[in-house]
């Protein structure tokens, strides 16, 4: 973990001459403390520590049923609409533990993002599917609100593609484009946190294509977490990966370190294809 | 040497095939033959009269003030037990799915579900008629009002099931993609999840619907009958059930040929329904 945070690229030296504690330092956007997760009795997370530097994509990778989708869904505590799953330890959001009760879920919420495996329009039109989330967190014009609604569609990279159909059905988009529509419903409500788990994997190569030169290009507004078994994806994407084996963080550091220089015995023999 | 198993396997299934087509061609046979006797018997009264003379004029009459009561009734009772039935279908997906509440509540809805429609009837004469004697000078006061409550007990569990259950088809991924956007849970319900699901909430409003308009039982404490057209829904209400339920009872074959006229009305009308909501509900499975 210290190896970790000296390793970060970017850092200023005396910032990285800090020794570890348990406040986040001042780069990361999110910091993962002593984090345990439970599904009922399983213990599916255990003791994570880890920090996601801001305006740089994480990724997290591992094989399946290592937690790490478990993890991205603590950080918008989306896990928290299931009954009999807990977590304990800490997460800060700007040094705020948004696991603390009193931290407001809607505001954590419009904060951290959430895109998923499988494109979920909702059934209504384009414009809707944008507007409806901006319209419940602030009140627009309605040309305010279509410059917004614009703005998120331009961002994801859809604008040019439904501008003259935003009155049509969202159910009616192709795979692909109904990946950047969520992805433009998220950004438009200007987060600053974009978490995305497994976005590509219902989609074909083309549209993987489109989605990650996307998260490159948000990378620059936003820090982007992303979950994938994709390991070549999350080469190519990725600033910083993480790997996770078992519940628990084997390692993480600069994705070009992590994938040609591994410290880890097990992290090597994973991303080697030993097993996984 | 035991021999290959293969005919006798064929034998049997061809034994179960056989036999399970003989019990629906039997099912089927007596669907057939009442639609077919009601339709012969119905169509021989079938006429102008019937929708524009009152059952007042008995043989020479129609039945144009029951078919007037029982759309009212039919619609007072939508009116109340669509939006509690939704809205009690809604909490019970929404908000009580693995509770034990829930599960409590789905149970008893199960059981009003399955209630003998008489009981409900009765339950109706002593909490609605009965209290509404008071502002009746003490005679028994029978209205349209409490025949509509009483269909309305009849329909609403029908609602309230078909809600929870389609508002549970309803994916999980879109509760979770709303919530994530900071979206509040009865936003999430009314603006996503039942629209999502609402071809199949509105086919089990139009089932309820043809459910509650057959029904006799409950309107015989409740509206009583009227032989008069009224459009006031505290007085005594005709409907066709109840209308049919008399003339079968009288000697006169001229009442039971309208009575067959009348049963043919609400037959189409169920038919109808049933089929708007098969096509309702195939457009919901068929669509993306």
């Amino acid at each position: 973990m210290t190896l970790a945070v000296l390793a970060r690229p970017a850092m200023p030296a005396f910032e990285a001459a800090l020794p570890a504690t348990t406040t986040a330092s001042p780069a990361a956007k999110l910091a993962v403390r002593r984090l345990d997760f439970f599904y009922g009795a399983s213990h599916a997370l255990k003791g994570i520590e880890l920090d996601i530097p801001a305006r740089q994509v994480t990724a997290i990778i591992g094989p399946s049923g290592c937690g790490k989708s478990t993890l991205l869904r603590v950080f918008n505590r989306i896990y928290a609409i299931h009954p009999g799953l807990r977590a304990s330890g800490e997460v800060l959001l700007d040094g705020e533990d948004i696991l603390s009760p009193r931290y407001p879920l809607n505001r954590l919420r419009s904060r951290v993002g959430m895109v998923f495996q499988k494109p979920v329009p909702f059934p209504m039109s384009i414009f809707d599917n944008i507007a409806w989330g901006i319209r419940h967190h602030e009140r627009l014009g309605r040309a305010e609100l279509a410059d917004r609604v614009e703005e998120a569609l331009r961002r994801a990279a859809l604008w040019d593609e439904v501008k003259d159909t935003l009155g049509r059905s969202a159910l009616a988009l192709s795979g692909g484009q109904q990946q950047r529509l969520c992805i433009a419903r998220s950004i438009a409500l200007r987060p600053e946190v974009l978490l995305l788990d497994e976005p590509t994997s219902a989609l074909d190569p083309i549209a993987t294509g489109r989605i990650e030169q996307l998260i490159e290009e948000l990378k620059s507004d936003y820090t982007l977490v992303i979950v994938t078994h994709n390991m070549q994806q999350a080469a190519r994407v990725s600033d910083r990966t993480a790997f996770m084996y078992l519940g628990e963080l084997v390692e993480v550091d600069a994705t070009e370190t992590l994938f040609t220089r591994p410290g880890k015995r097990q992290t090597e023999d994973y991303i080697s294809g030993r097993f996984g | 040497m035991s021999a290959s198993p293969y005919p006798r396997r064929q034998f049997t299934n061809a034994l179960a095939l056989g036999l399970g087509g003989v019990a629906t061609a039997v099912g089927l046979a007596f669907l057939a033959s009442i639609l077919w006797v009601t339709l012969g018997r119905g169509m021989a009264a079938f006429g102008p009269a019937l929708f524009t003379k009152i059952s007042a004029h008995g043989a020479e009459g129609g039945l144009a003030n029951a078919i007037l009561g029982s759309l009212l009734m039919d619609l007072m009772a939508l009116a109340i037990a669509a939006p509690v039935g939704v809205m009690a279908g809604a909490w019970l997906a929404e908000h009580a799915r693995s509770s034990r509440l829930g599960a409590a509540v789905r149970f008893l809805n199960d059981i009003l579900l399955s209630a003998p429609s008489i009981v409900l009837g009765l339950f109706v004469y002593v909490a609605v008629v009965l209290p509404m004697t008071r502002w009746s000078d003490g005679a028994v006061s029978f209205s349209g009002v409490a025949g509509a409550i009483a269909l309305a007990l009849i329909g609403l569990p029908v609602i309230v099931r078909t809600t929870d259950e389609m508002l549970r088809l309803v994916p999980g991924a879109f509760r979770e993609a709303a919530l994530s956007l900071g979206i509040p849970q009865w936003k999430l319900t009314t603006q996503v999840l039942m629209r999502a699901a609402l071809p199949g909430i509105v086919t089990g409003v139009l089932l309820a619907l043809a459910r509650l308009a057959g029904e006799t039982a409950p309107l015989l404490f409740t509206a009583f009958g009227n032989p008069f057209t009224t459009l006031d829904p505290l007085d005594k209400m005709a409907s066709l059930p109840v209308v049919i339920y008399q003339y079968t009872n009288d000697p006169s074959p001229d009442l039971h040929a309208i009575a067959w006229a009348g049963a043919l009305l609400i037959t189409t009308f169920v038919l109808l329904l049933g089929l708007a909501a098969r096509g309702l509900l195939h457009r919901h499975r068929t669509s993306p």
